[in-house]
């Protein structure tokens, strides 16, 4: 402020004495009207630099007054342009003063009064007053020494400042560093230590067999008597005539598996045993008796739930008319179910999904015969294998998981159980099923016989070639939840697998497709008999 | 179907956790008082033992009754993949003859717990149920006024919602991206899988109540 309030006088000496320049020295007067014109602008600016100086002067008042936030990025850029304005007068001050330059020539009545002002070099009083106050305090203790140890002591003085700050800096930057460091990195975490972790650990395991199993929770059964009062919610619930509810604790004789793998089992175990009784009476070589209660049976469940929908209602009549046709299959149905029961005699000892695993794929074995010579009624022998394969298609899918495949054979699956559901008719899905086991040239034959519909075939191939069988029992019912529930997450894998696999015409004009199509699964180990009536299953997939 | 997920926390950080909740849900908590009972068939019924869980929600002024049937965790590859446990679950309110009705089933009591805590019911992405509860035991049978806890001083946290085989990657997505908010207090996994407590939970608490309740 007082620098301008000095160039303002400054300005107005300067422009006393351009009039009185204009009167000494004769070339000044041109430049001299120049200047006047910038001095005017020079001096517009000045004041409105002042203006805005005490305008921030102003809000900072305020700002302090009320208790406020300043805001300060605004602050900084009012200053900033403040600063700016002052740079640019200060500059145009210098290119202008250079005029102001005095070197009167010629001393006379008018210059003499004016020149001494001009000449000197003193400050004005105010600034002078204050550049000795502050020496005075600088030099304070050192005015007795000399003017050299004063030196000195100032400059010590310099250097330790100087040195407070360099610390100070440092200092600054270290703590900068640390904030950022912790903030980014996981150094720092608190930790829990071991004994603690392992308490928790063991509590935590508690409390989790506890929810989900129950572990821990179950009374033993002697001490199953309801002795106290009952709470509220039970009094009327419970009647205390009913009795101690006893429960044996042979607790092994309950499956603790997860409930799916136990439905599974007791629906597989069923179809098994069906399955099973079934073949026990055909293997009789009785003769066409056999063959009718082999077919009874399976089809005493065709109402229940468990089997598939409605197609299963009328076979009863083709049954009839269609016996000669099952008397000459017969024989070689029997050995297959001979074959079937040995196998599942096996079965029996490998670990349970491995059983699932087999029995379908017997199953489906035993239904392939059926396909080719009973071409018009297929319902019958697929009663069988749909029936098991329905309960196993759950376990199936964990089982298969199990060993390891990929999401591919379950995107195929899901693919096929939405088109096998849409379309709901089991000669597709026991076309399908013998679809997916082994091929034959028996089958394919076969499989060129029959023709439910043609729309479907090619999507079944489709999911035939490119994974192994043991998806086709996952895809017979929607009840099945885990194809179900894969749907929509495999849509994209399964697009891409269709890519991958071409799409198959029309399977009454490609059964050269179909045997393409069979040649991946032809190759992989399951296959390497050519005869399907010999076909071991193989162990896990 | 629904998706689960299972936590613990501390019971000194589950003030904090509510606090937190309250901020994420925008809902109040509701309390939880249910005595839960776990029925299974005996042998002869079926081939394999199946189990019901009968709930009766005691915090109503009359006591309601729910059954409910699990079924097994969604399996596959595609399930190792989430987080989320997904599987089957049916549902639905029984008057309170249920318990007699099953038993006269052939069903008996296998164990029963008592669940005291909170919940809070919410929509984002999907209907998610928060609970936090101390699960409690029985010593003697039916006895939920002296229930003990299972484990003092450890609770379990349950996010759980509803899906259906259509939407459910869907709701495992909403689930998951919720569970990252507890992230600071507490993890979540499937259940049956362990995940001990986390570091950060008592820092985190600690600045959750500080706050005096304000969010996170």
């Amino acid at each position: 402020m007082e620098g301008v309030v000095v160039g303002q006088d400054q300005q107005q000496q300067q422009q006393q004495q351009q009039q009185q320049a204009g009167r000494v020295m004769v070339e000044g007067l041109n430049p001299a009207v120049q200047q006047q014109l910038n001095l005017e602008s020079v001096k517009t600016r000045a004041v409105s630099l002042f203006k805005a100086i005490s305008r921030i002067l102003e809000e900072f008042d305020a700002i302090a007054r009320t208790n406020a936030l300043p805001k300060w990025q605004d602050i900084l850029g009012q200053f900033s342009m403040v600063n700016l304005e002052l740079y640019n007068i200060v500059e145009d001050i210098k290119k202008v003063s250079k005029a102001f330059v005095v070197h009167p020539k010629n001393v006379n009545a008018e210059n003499a009064a004016i020149l001494p002002v001009m000449l000197s070099s003193k400050l004005l009083p105010e600034m002078e007053v204050e550049d000795n106050v502050k020496r005075e305090q600088l030099l304070h203790s050192m005015q007795n020494l000399s003017v050299a140890s004063q030196i000195e002591k100032l400059k010590v003085r310099i250097d330790m400042i100087g040195a407070a700050c360099e610390s100070a800096e440092k200092v600054i930057a270290d703590t900068r560093k640390a904030y950022f460091g912790t903030r980014q990195g996981p150094t720092l975490l608190p930790t829990i230590d071991k004994a603690q972790a392992a308490k928790i650990q063991e509590q935590e395991n508690l409390l989790r067999t506890a929810v989900n199993l129950g572990e821990g929770l179950r009374i033993p059964g002697d001490q199953r008597h309801i002795t106290s009062g009952l709470p509220g919610h039970l009094v009327d619930v419970l009647a205390v005539a009913d009795g101690p509810q006893s429960f044996a604790d042979s607790s092994g004789t309950y499956l603790k598996n997860t409930p799916p793998f136990s439905s599974s089992n007791v629906n597989s175990q069923g179809a098994l045993l069906q399955v099973s009784g079934a073949l026990r009476a055909a293997a009789s070589p009785s003769g066409t008796t056999s063959f009718d209660t082999t077919t009874a049976s399976p089809l005493q469940h065709v109402n229940s739930p468990r089997s598939s929908a409605n197609m299963m209602n009328t076979p009863s009549p083709q049954q009839q008319t269609h016996q000669q046709q099952q008397q000459q299959q017969q024989q070689q149905q029997q050995q297959q179910q001979l074959q079937q029961l040995q196998q599942r005699q096996k079965m029996m000892q490998l670990p349970q999904h491995q059983q699932q695993l087999l029995a379908q794929q017997q199953l489906r074995q035993a239904s392939i015969p059926g396909l080719g010579q009973l071409h018009g009624q297929p319902q019958m022998q697929f009663s069988q294998p749909l029936g098991a394969q329905q309960f196993q298609g759950r376990q199936l899918a964990s089982g298969a998981l199990h060993h390891g495949m990929g999401q591919s054979q379950l995107n195929q699956g899901n693919q096929l159980n939405r088109h096998l559901n849409q379309f709901s008719s089991p000669m597709n899905t026991a076309l399908f099923n013998s679809a997916q086991s082994t091929p034959t040239s028996q089958m394919i034959s076969n499989m060129s016989a029959m023709m439910p519909s043609q729309t479907l075939l090619p999507r079944m191939q489709i999911g035939m070639s490119g994974g192994t069988r043991n998806l086709a029992a996952a895809n017979l019912s929607d009840q099945m939840f885990n194809m179900g529930g894969n749907n929509p997450g495999m849509m994209s894998i399964q697009q891409q697998q269709q890519q991958q696999h071409g799409t198959f015409a029309n399977m009454s004009q490609n059964t050269q497709n179909l045997q393409q199509g069979m040649m991946p699964l032809q190759n992989t180990p399951q296959q390497t008999h050519p005869s399907f009536q010999q076909q071991r299953p193989q162990g896990q997939q | 179907m629904e998706c689960v997920v299972q936590g613990i926390i501390e019971t000194q950080h589950v003030e904090a956790l509510e606090i937190l909740l309250q901020g994420l849900c925008g809902v109040h908590k509701q309390s939880l008082r249910i005595h839960e009972l776990c029925l299974k068939s005996v042998p002869n019924l079926g081939l394999v033992a199946s189990e019901i869980r009968l709930l009766c929600d005691l915090e109503q002024p009359e006591p309601t009754w729910t059954v409910r049937h699990v079924g097994g965790p969604m399996r596959g590859a595609g399930a190792e993949q989430i987080s989320v446990l997904v599987r089957p679950m049916l549902e639905s309110k029984v008057n309170k003859n249920a318990l007699r009705l099953f038993n006269g089933l052939g069903y008996k009591l296998d164990h029963e717990q008592l669940r005291v805590g909170f919940a809070f019911h919410f929509q984002r992405g999907a209907q998610i149920t928060v609970t936090i509860s101390s699960i409690n035991k029985m010593l003697k049978l039916h006895a939920t006024d002296e229930a003990l806890p299972v484990t003092p001083g450890i609770q379990l946290v349950e996010v759980t919602a509803p899906a259906s085989s259509e939407n459910y990657t869907e709701v495992v997505a909403s689930v998951s991206s919720f569970c990252e908010y507890l992230a600071p207090l507490l993890h979540l996994s499937k259940p049956g899988v362990s995940t001990g407590v986390v570091p950060t939970a008592a820092a985190a608490a600690a600045s959750l109540m500080s706050d005096g309740g304000g969010t996170k």
